[in-house]
């Protein structure tokens, strides 16, 4: 039986990654309309650097996440503490009005936006998708850094506090050392949500201003060329690397109390 | 031992209580809050009653045409009976999709709650999530470089058999299953995992040693136990999957029509936005409504 | 000679009243015990003292001074925890300067003041060591170090050694007391271990149900329980129910008892209380209250028989006997069983 299961789990793993591969040595076959045999080349990788528009994007998409992650990491981090250390009537709403960025499908809550943003004034644009970004980002972060929190003992800060700290300085001797690798986590995958957040963005992005998932998509609807599979392996391999540290990162237990 | 005289050293330290004065407990609550919820507010909940207001548009206002409000978009169904047609593809594509995501997942769960352990599985559980957490819209293009004409399943094909046709069926319903199932398998096995590591091997050995057979075991113990794993990720797949759009869209070509698509045509193409909100809300209600039906168990999922 | 002073304090959750008008003296120096079963609301009266929790009612008062509205952090005290709460990204060392340092002791001072209180609980070399390779009793040790090294107006104990195990418990104990003797520190300690109470305290509080039920030396309070609680909750008892009839007490077998204890008017109802081993299988002694019990069953707990026994109208009665020659008396004998009046109780049910 185990010999079946394992072998059962390598079959999902080859569906699971075949696509991918193949989309990848796409990318390095000479031929633009991915004919085989196959002939190794970095045509396509040169191609794309002499692709302003998709360079543009990609850079926006790198620009979009790392303000994502900085802003939605402090704003989450603040919300997680007080989920999570203060009592207060409503905590339960509070928790569920965290879900609907979650689990309300993007469409929904991206022709939302584009409604909402258009009516308001604030319009579409880097502004706009920040603030979409953001909003995806937090529940995120809330949700890693509060599992951060469980693993450290109220009583901690406590007894910083009978020692003679102010909560405030409890929170930054105390609690912060030991939930900075939760915190990292959570930045780490809310730099991973907004590089692959497609659907908000196509609904916010403006002929001008858009990332690269979107420029991929409206080159998949248009016709492209395996250069598009070089972009895609690189946004791939990308937020791959930045899964696995955050993989790494969340791992709790290193610096909390095991008892 | 010189403690004695550390003891009885005079006291020291803030020797009154200083003049700290307690603020309040609500405002620090309310300023770690606020910054969090007025952005949601912001960018999600206030979005949504935006789109509810524009569902009972009689236009988009954007021209000049005066603008009434009107329920006829919540009519479309009734009016315009395609739309049926699409809602119906739209679940029948959802249902497949969860389905054959249940089936596998819920295997692929059980053979890695059962047959590994320690770094193995590890490895593997990181292996199989890291596709569910890279970007969609490559996964769902990637299928193509697969199911297209002469694409790789062509190939692979042609290698045993040099003479056969193509079999590739980009372009179909089938494509479209193939791509949703590819993406939210991961997250399937997820929860049956979390929901089977908990099952105590002696629960398994007790069974086994009143003489259950493996089927036993799997439909009285293994099924029952992994259910709120089942329901959370059957939940979690069909929700975004009636509400996808870009999946039809690459792998379904022509015949890839669903409420998606339909609802991205309303505020892309036909910028009829009070049609696209009344379809989004439409959706949302169902979307709700699942939620609701399934709450005790998605909560319990969550907790543990 | 008050110390710390709790005057009036009342504290109400919701619809749950946890703490109702709690009033008592910390005498300087002392070491009290609240000791109550979870949920009397003595962790609620120990956190409102340290500050954490801010009464509904009434006042705090510690060395003069009105801490009612003070935060904890500006009431120098001393706490140790359940779970010794060290800081697990700080050394032992680091741990204890912690509250030094709040207090703008840093450097070579407060290196002296640290390496004094490791010495203090005998934990000299440790100072660099991180508090995961430590053990339980080591941690506490540090905890108490970390506690006092601030030199607090008060320290507050809040089970602080009921996550040790047995023996390292009773090690601790000792030690525990030693330190506070020597510091002369007010102590407040919480549990709901009453040997543990019996122990170390001065004072033993006991709380039922959110108010301070009896205060008092441990000898008087386990010897004169006033309530019925109290003599149940600390130690053993057995009681007796029945009315006053001439100065004395009869049972509903008819059987009646004496007792020193002051007793209400004729015909009133009365609860009296008796220690088990405080009877004392039979020796015909005169001026002893008797009753006839037979043996139910018999627990061999070493230094300690005890008795299970039952009188023939159905009562049951628990007598603890000194393991002198070993197990005598057997299951189903009839025994006469003797007490004192001086040890018969009556106490508030």
């Amino acid at each position: 039986m185990t010999q079946i299961g394992r072998i059962y789990l390598l079959v999902v793993l080859f569906f699971l990654y075949t696509p991918i591969i193949v989309m990848m040595a796409m990318g390095f076959n000479e031929s633009q309309l991915y004919e085989l045999p196959f002939t190794f080349s970095f045509r396509w990788y040169e191609a794309l650097l002499g692709n302003k528009q998709l360079l543009t994007a990609g850079m926006n998409s790198i620009i979009i996440a790392v303000i994502t992650s900085v802003l939605a990491t402090s704003l989450g981090t603040l919300a997680a503490t007080a989920l999570a250390r203060r009592t207060f009537r409503g905590k339960s709403l509070l928790q569920l009005l965290l879900l609907p960025p979650i689990a309300i499908p993007w469409l929904i809550t991206g022709t939302a936006m584009l409604v909402f943003f258009y009516w308001s004034g604030i319009g579409r644009g880097m502004h706009a998708l920040l603030i979409g970004h953001v909003a995806l980002a937090i529940p995120y972060v809330v949700l890693v850094v509060g599992t951060g929190f469980k693993t450290i003992r109220a009583d901690l800060e406590e007894a910083a506090m009978s020692l003679g700290s102010t909560p405030v300085h409890a929170f930054f001797t105390i609690t912060l050392p030991l939930l900075y690798p939760s915190i990292l986590g959570a930045a780490l995958f809310a730099f991973a949500v907004s590089l692959d957040q497609f659907v908000i963005s196509y609904f916010l992005a403006t002929p001008g201003y858009s990332t690269l998932p979107v420029q991929i998509y409206s080159a998949i609807r248009k016709g492209f060329t395996p250069e598009i599979n070089a972009i895609s392996t690189l946004l791939l391999l990308g937020s791959m690397t930045v899964i696995l540290i955050f993989a790494r990162f969340a791992k709790p237990g290193d610096t909390s109390d095991k008892r | 031992m010189r403690s004695d005289s550390l003891l009885n050293e005079a006291v020291r330290g803030p020797s009154g209580p200083r003049k700290h004065r307690m603020l309040p407990s609500w405002v620090a609550t309310t300023a770690l809050l606020l910054p969090t919820y007025a952005w949601l507010t912001l960018a999600v909940l206030l979005p949504l009653l935006t789109m509810l207001v524009f569902s009972f548009m009689s236009a988009t206002p954007m021209g000049k045409a005066p603008i009434t409000f009107t329920l006829k978009h919540y009519r479309a169904f009734i009016d315009q009976p395609y739309l049926l047609n699409i809602g119906w593809t739209s679940l029948v594509i959802g249902f497949w999709t969860t389905l054959l995501c249940a089936i596998f997942g819920f295997l692929a769960a059980v053979a890695l709650a059962r047959a590994t352990v320690g770094r193995m599985r590890e490895t593997l559980l990181i292996l199989i999530l890291l596709p569910f957490w890279t970007n969609g819209l490559v996964r769902v293009f990637s299928w193509t470089m697969v199911l297209r004409e002469n694409g790789f399943l062509d190939n692979v094909l042609h290698m045993f058999f040099a003479d056969a046709g193509s079999i590739s069926f980009l372009y179909s319903r089938y494509a479209i299953v193939l791509g949703l199932v590819h993406g939210y398998l991961p997250y399937m096995i997820l929860t049956c995992y979390i929901a089977l590591v908990t099952i105590d091997d002696a629960i398994i050995e007790a069974a086994a040693s009143l003489g259950a057979r493996w089927w036993t075991i799997l439909f009285r113990i293994l099924i029952p136990m992994a259910t709120p794993g089942l329901i959370s990720g059957a939940v979690l797949t069909f929700v975004p999957v009636i509400g996808s759009f870009m999946e039809p869209r690459i792998l379904g070509g022509k015949v890839g029509v669903t409420m998606g698509t339909v609802i991205e045509d309303q505020f892309t193409q036909a910028f009829n936005w009070p049609l696209g909100a009344a379809l989004s809300f439409t959706l949302l209600a169902v979307v709700l409504a699942i939620f609701a039906t399934f709450s005790g168990v998605l909560r319990r999922g969550a907790a543990a | 000679m008050t110390n710390v002073k709790v005057d009036a304090v009342a504290k109400t959750y919701g619809s749950t009243k946890v703490l109702t008008d709690i009033s008592t003296d910390f005498v300087e120096g002392s070491f009290t015990s609240l000791l109550g079963p979870s949920g009397s609301g003595k962790t609620t009266l120990l956190r409102i003292i340290a500050g954490f929790i801010k009464p509904d009612e009434g006042v705090v008062t510690i060395g003069n001074n009105d801490v009612t509205n003070v935060p904890v952090w500006g009431r120098n005290i001393g706490m140790m925890f359940q779970s010794y709460a060290l800081f697990p990204h700080m050394t032992i060392a680091q741990n204890v300067a912690f509250g030094l340092e709040r207090r703008g002791i840093k450097g070579a001072a407060a290196r002296k003041e640290v390496d004094r209180a490791l010495e203090m609980v005998r934990l000299s070399g440790f100072a660099d060591r991180m508090p995961k390779q430590l053990s339980g009793g080591q941690q506490q040790r540090v905890a108490l170090a970390r506690a006092m090294v601030i030199k607090p107006s008060v320290l507050l104990l809040d089970e602080p050694l009921s996550a040790l195990d047995r023996r390292l418990r009773q090690e601790m104990q000792v030690e525990l007391l030693r330190i506070q003797r020597e510091s002369g520190l007010t102590t407040i300690f919480v549990t709901h271990d009453q040997e543990e109470a019996l122990t170390l305290s001065d004072t033993v509080a006991i709380l039922d149900k959110g108010r301070i039920v009896q205060t008092g030396k441990p000898a008087a309070v386990y010897e004169r329980p006033t309530t019925r609680f109290a003599a149940e909750f600390l130690g053993d008892s057995n009681f007796l129910e029945g009315k006053v009839e001439g100065g004395a007490v009869r049972l509903a077998s008819g059987t009646v008892v004496r007792t020193a204890s002051m007793l209400p008017a004729n015909g009133t109802d009365v609860t009296l209380a008796v220690r088990p081993e405080k009877m004392m299988i039979s020796a015909g002694e005169p001026g002893t209250n008797r009753l006839d019990a037979r043996i139910t069953t018999v627990i061999y707990a070493g230094p300690v028989l005890s008795y299970l026994l039952e009188t023939p109208d159905g009562m049951s009665v628990k007598l603890f006997a000194q393991n002198k020659d070993g197990v005598v008396l057997k299951q189903g004998d009839t025994i006469s069983l003797d007490w004192s009046p001086e040890h018969t109780i009556a106490v508030a049910s």
